[in-house]
């Protein structure tokens, strides 16, 4: 018994190893595919959301216009895996685009990056269901309100609109929720209302169930959620590629922001290659309105994240421990800022 | 297995041992159905949108490659949980100061679930295929190490004292009494451990995997309204789970096996 069954136990691991290696690693295909990491190619996490959107589009355009891409865009389902292999593995993954919050915290908490460029600016609303009697800020008092997490910008713009209504946290009910399961919450009406990164709010919009109460873009204009974030150690030692890099999501926001034309074709191949999203949903939340979400302005302004830091430790979210330029380095963003739109056009 | 047509030649203990399940599933079925029918949800997808979804998966290459992806990695982890599981259960439960020792520490460890595991495999493996083999071993190496502990500790006295007269110590007590003894025990706890890894598979894959049944669950979450694929995966899921455990209760067919069980 024993030695037939080691035989067939070794045969089997034997066989799926192979056919793991065949089908989903890209072995037995020669070296160019670029499998297994062999050259120097850096990783930059991202989830999929319109507000990690340059990330993928940069890649698919260089690898379409040059045949190869310069970084790994490693793709993530959720934030706590990705900011843990930020922190746990930045020989692997040396940038991540991250929650502007997190990233101040992260350095509060002595952890050595830089926040170099934003990922977009807008791009998020807060969503009640259509049937709520839900009309203004003020009547979410007592309701439970969904958040993507603790350093969400999302929570800052909830509770800078509370303020303005007269309202604070103590108002309302929090809860912390990854935002793939948000839109399922708001149907069963889990919650009352819901805030994150699109493409999940414009999803219940979509869907018929949803309806903006706000868009991030009307009640705080220029809104950053999501910051491209690059450990100190990678931009010492490789700062050509960390400027490539910049330049690279600079010029590819600009094409984005360039006509509606791209953002469709964006919507289109990001949604196929790298999100695995129904394409509709990103044309939709891309088109409706065109300045849902923007990707020109991606250069980090000291007034803007002083901002941020301020209402983060009203809110007790921050401890305000470290300035603006101690998690902010702006050297890439003016050579970043000064390129051109890519030049690419999806061949039709 | 049996094939529909050999259905007619079956005896009524094997027909009913087909109809039976087929019946009670039709019925799961067609609950299921008009349980969404009638709660009007547009989001719970019903029997027939799952299997459009496993369709669409197939016609893509992704099930194939997914089901790969699961499997390979739930063998490593298992495997590298048997060789290493039955191995110190087996020398921890013949020297008690090994015992003595050692098994705080393995009952301390044993209920942490592998979810709890996950920030740490990130850490030490990064996101490649390293970190879910490394939860499915955890989540199935404690099961096996226990089981063939106790089934060294429980062993019925007479067969050692019977070993022992016929002047059997060392390496050759151990492989022609011990082993044989505990190891309906130990297969046992295998069939229990293959389950707990497969079960743990959808944990271990919400690592930033990018293929695997589990990985396909959590992907289908990030994708919109694809219920009908969370579903899907859960469906496959639980599918080779059968099957595995059919495979795992042939082990109990061995005769090395067999007397130990008993004859209901």
């Amino acid at each position: 018994m024993g030695k037939s069954l080691t035989v067939w136990g070794a045969l089997w691991l034997v066989l799926l190893t192979g056919l793991h290696g065949f089908l989903n690693l890209n072995w037995f295909r020669g070296a160019t595919t670029g499998s297994g990491g062999g050259s120097a190619k850096f990783g930059v996490g991202f989830l999929p959301v319109t507000c990690h959107l340059t990330c993928p589009v940069t890649d698919y355009i260089n690898r379409s216009t040059s045949g190869e891409g310069f970084y790994e865009p490693m793709r993530f389902n959720g934030w706590p895996e990705l900011k843990e292999m930020f922190l746990g593995r930045p020989q692997d993954m040396p940038a991540a685009f991250i929650l502007a919050p997190m990233a101040i915290a992260l350095r509060e908490q002595g952890v050595k990056l830089k926040i170099v460029y934003l990922g977009h600016r807008d791009g998020s609303a807060l969503m009640v269901h259509k049937d709520s009697g839900i009309f203004l800020t003020s009547d979410l008092r007592g309701k439970t309100v969904a958040v993507p997490g603790r350093y969400a910008n999302q929570r800052l713009i909830i509770y800078r609109e509370l303020k303005k209504a007269g309202l604070t946290f103590d108002d309302i009910k929090l809860v912390e929720m990854p935002p793939p399961d948000m839109p399922a919450a708001l149907f069963s009406r889990a919650v009352d209302a819901i805030i994150s990164g699109e493409p999940f709010m414009g999803q219940t919009e979509l869907d018929g169930y949803g309806r903006v109460l706000w868009q991030a873009k009307d009640v705080w204009p220029g809104f950053i959620s999501c910051v491209l974030a690059v450990r100190e150690d990678a931009i010492r030692d490789h700062r050509a590629e960390i400027q490539r890099l910049v330049n690279g999501i600079a010029r590819s926001g600009k094409w984005i922001d360039q006509s509606m034309e791209h953002r469709m074709d964006a919507a289109e191949f990001v949604a196929k290659g790298y999100y695995n999203q129904n394409p509709r949903l990103l044309r939709f939340v891309l088109s409706k309105p065109p300045d849902r979400v923007t990707y020109s302005r991606l250069v980090p302004l000291r007034a803007e994240f002083e901002e941020i830091q301020r209402l983060a430790q009203e809110a007790g979210i921050l401890a305000g421990t470290v300035k603006f330029e101690d998690y902010v380095d702006d050297s890439f963003a003016a050579e970043a800022n000064a390129q051109v739109a890519l030049d690419f056009e999806v061949k039709k | 297995m049996n094939r529909p047509a050999s259905l007619f030649r079956a005896t009524g203990k094997q027909r009913r041992e087909i109809l039976l399940p087929l019946l009670v599933g039709m019925l799961l079925l067609t609950g299921w159905h008009a349980a969404v029918r009638m709660s009007g949800s547009d989001i719970f997808p019903t029997p027939l949108e799952v299997l459009h979804g496993l369709v669409e998966l197939a016609q893509r290459g992704l099930l194939l490659k997914y089901i790969v992806a699961s499997l390979f990695r739930v063998s490593w982890g298992f495997s590298l949980a048997v060789v290493i599981g039955v191995p110190l259960g087996l020398v921890l439960g013949w020297f008690r100061p090994a015992f003595a020792a050692l098994n705080p520490f393995i009952q301390i460890l044993r209920p942490i679930s592998p979810i709890a595991w996950i920030p740490v495999a990130i850490l030490w493996f990064g996101v490649k295929d390293t970190a879910p083999i490394f939860l499915i071993f955890l989540a199935s190496v404690f099961p096996i190490a226990v089981s063939s502990m106790s089934a060294v500790q429980n062993m019925q006295q007479v067969y050692l004292r019977a070993a022992q007269n016929f002047g059997l110590r060392g390496l050759p007590l151990f492989r022609r009494v011990i082993l044989p003894a505990a190891l309906p025990q130990i297969i046992t706890g295998i069939r229990i451990a293959l389950g707990v890894a497969w079960l743990v598979v959808v944990a271990a894959e919400m690592i930033a995997v990018n293929s695997g049944l589990g990985y396909l669950i959590i992907d289908a979450r990030n994708a919109g309204k694809r219920y009908d694929l969370v579903v899907a995966g859960m469906v496959m899921i639980g599918f080779i789970g059968l099957i595995l455990d059919l495979l795992v209760r042939r082990l109990e067919k061995f005769d090395e096996v067999r007397w130990g069980y008993g004859q209901r």
